[in-house]
């Protein structure tokens, strides 16, 4: 490997774990800001042929390696999620969406309740469950698989790893010391910006060429966009889509849903709203519990806000912001939270924990009476719960 | 390289100002809450990262922590955000304690603080419990640490007096480690005394 200084973990922060949808996204917003630079557009609909493997002596060969090192520890990671129908739904929409790549690409789908995807030049993709929850539909989220599918057909992680070798010590000592401990405070993983704006521009564009190409709707990548910036406001504040949350010499990207829209044209397509519900159905609860334990309760009501909006009866998610409601305790929530956790319990596919959730609210407001009935309901369904004794202590106090 | 890492390691560790003391005998938590150490225990101290616990570790602390808060006081976090908010945002929440929360609100401030950098924690045990003499929640749990995947147990036990927090947990990896330090840890928390 010719390329001096560089480690593996320096490599990963551009090759492999920092380009994702979100950033890529933020950075194609800034970029499609500006006006349309014809030397920036794909040259023609025809994809790259396949990549061979390149020369281990070279820089691409051994970011190569590099990344095939790290997937080999991905594949040990107790945070992959060994669901092999999921992981096949998630893997054939990238290769509907790759082509000919398809026998190159190979996903792995991460538990970690954050906004994140990425694909490295080796053809190792991440799909973080934090995406799976909350894209809509499967034109979301190729929307998202396209664009980190564009930079991989466009190699733009080795272009950056020629582009960074000056900033070495820098990445080193990021690398070291790097923002480990702020994922869980950003619904949206803002990385690291990785990729420049022209690549991303690129990426961009390629993704939705890809994602039309198989019949999605393209329009549904500004939905994205809006839905994430929806949630990077929570924190971010009404000039979240002026600025990238990250690196302050982006320029804005508040033009972005119009930009996406424009280059999304009037072409109709599918949305994949059933299909993409039947294959994350099994998860999606347990998704929302973690996104629950995050503790950043108001990006999480926008996010379930949003999806009782499309569906007023979905149960999980009414009591998923029923418990946000309970656990923040505000002005309020408490009328807020009991009202969701009663429309959840009347339903017929309410999770069981909704029913304790309900009893602990019974019991502040001390009524004995509803509070034993909902602890004991939760107590006949899940008999082995993990806070069984707790709950058995609340219902002899209420007794008493 | 390697040396260049390694030098740039120590010269932050360094100014981080990390010290670890030896803790032996009688010790006062945030001069509230008494312990009594029969092992003995390292005391560390992040003096530019100051958080609202004393942390103590047998074998070091990315391996075993044990961290005690004492009268921790109404609307105050468990943790300290290391992190500054640029200006016009809004800082991310943090698990914060508010007197008259219930037992459960209390297991879900550790359920928060654990998972707060994208860790997963699964809770496995929760029950009332006597912790520094006052009624509480002992509660087990597991974390996938999201850092470096390593598996980790844990343990935990909080009470609330004079509306004021008191609370310890244990966590350690979950091979070898946690079963072998973990009856360290509840023999002193179970000396745990408030003191006033």
């Amino acid at each position: 490997m010719k390329t001096p200084g560089l480690t593996r973990r320096s490599a990963l922060r551009w090759g492999c774990g920092h380009c994702l949808g979100m950033a890529g996204l933020f950075g194609a917003a800034s970029a499609l800001a500006q006006p349309a630079d014809a030397s920036l557009a794909p040259t023609s609909n025809a994809l790259p042929d396949r990549f061979g493997r390149p020369s281990l002596d070279s820089d691409e060969g051994g970011l190569w390696a590099m990344m095939d090192r790290e997937e080999t520890r991905l594949r040990r990671s107790p945070f992959v999620l060994r669901d092999k129908a999921l992981t096949q739904y998630v893997q054939d929409l990238a290769c509907r969406l790759g082509g000919d790549h398809c026998p190159d690409i190979r996903v792995h789908v991460v538990r970690t309740p954050l906004f994140n995807a990425n694909m490295a030049p080796n053809g190792m993709m991440q799909v973080w469950t934090g995406l799976l929850l909350r894209v809509e539909n499967e034109a979301q989220l190729a929307a998202v698989l396209g664009h980190e599918i564009g930079h991989y057909l466009e190699r733009h992680s080795t272009e950056r790893l020629r582009d960074a070798k000056s900033r070495m010590a820098f990445a080193q000592f990021m690398g070291l010391f790097g923002a480990v401990g702020a994922l869980g405070q950003l619904g949206v993983l803002a990385g690291s910006f990785a990729f420049s704006r022209d690549h991303e521009t690129r990426a961009d564009r390629l993704g939705m060429q890809l994602m039309q190409r198989s019949g999605y709707d393209g329009r549904q990548a500004a939905q994205v966009w809006e839905n994430l910036l929806g949630e990077l406001k929570v924190t971010g504040g009404e000039d979240a889509g002026k600025r990238s949350p990250m690196m302050a010499t982006h320029p804005p990207v508040e033009t972005r849903r119009a930009d996406l829209l424009q280059l999304a044209g009037t072409t109709p397509g599918r949305l994949g709203e059933d299909e993409f519900l039947k294959a994350t159905s099994t998860h999606r609860l347990d998704w929302m519990l973690d996104e629950v334990k995050r503790g950043q309760y108001e990006e999480s009501l926008l996010l379930f806000d949003r999806m009782l909006a499309k569906r007023a009866n979905d149960a999980q998610a009414l009591f998923s912001r029923g418990e946000v409601y309970r656990l923040r305790a505000g002005p309020d929530d408490f009328a807020k939270s009991l009202a969701d956790l009663n429309e959840t319990v009347r339903l017929e596919s309410a999770p069981l924990q909704a029913h304790r959730s309900l009893g602990l609210l019974h019991k502040q407001r001390s009524d004995a009476v509803a509070a034993t009935q909902a602890f004991e309901k939760y107590l006949s369904v899940a008999p082995d719960a993990p806070d069984a004794t707790l709950i058995k202590t609340y219902i002899s106090g209420l007794t008493l | 390289m390697k040396k260049i890492i390694l030098a740039a390691l120590i010269t932050v560790l360094a100014g981080c100002g990390t010290t670890i003391v030896k803790v032996e005998g009688d010790q006062l938590v945030n001069n509230r809450m008494r312990v009594r150490v029969t092992d003995a225990w390292n005391k560390v101290s992040l003096v530019n990262n100051k958080q609202p616990y004393d942390i103590w570790t047998q074998e070091g602390m990315a391996l075993d922590q044990l961290r005690l808060w004492a009268a921790l006081p109404s609307g105050q976090s468990l943790v300290v955000s290391t992190q500054s908010t640029p200006s016009g945002q809004t800082a991310p929440r943090l698990p914060t304690f508010m007197a008259g929360m219930q037992p459960d609100q209390l297991v879900n401030l550790f359920e928060v603080m654990y998972s707060v950098d994208g860790s997963l924690v699964t809770m496995n045990k929760v029950e009332p419990t006597v912790f520094a003499g006052e009624k509480g929640v002992r509660l087990e749990f597991a974390v996938m640490r999201k850092s470096d995947g390593v598996q980790l147990n844990g343990v935990a036990w909080a009470a609330i007096r004079k509306g004021e927090l008191y609370a310890a947990s244990f966590v350690a990896p979950r091979l070898s480690f946690f079963p072998r330090l973990v009856s360290k840890a509840e023999s002193v928390v179970k000396t745990a005394q408030i003191q006033g």
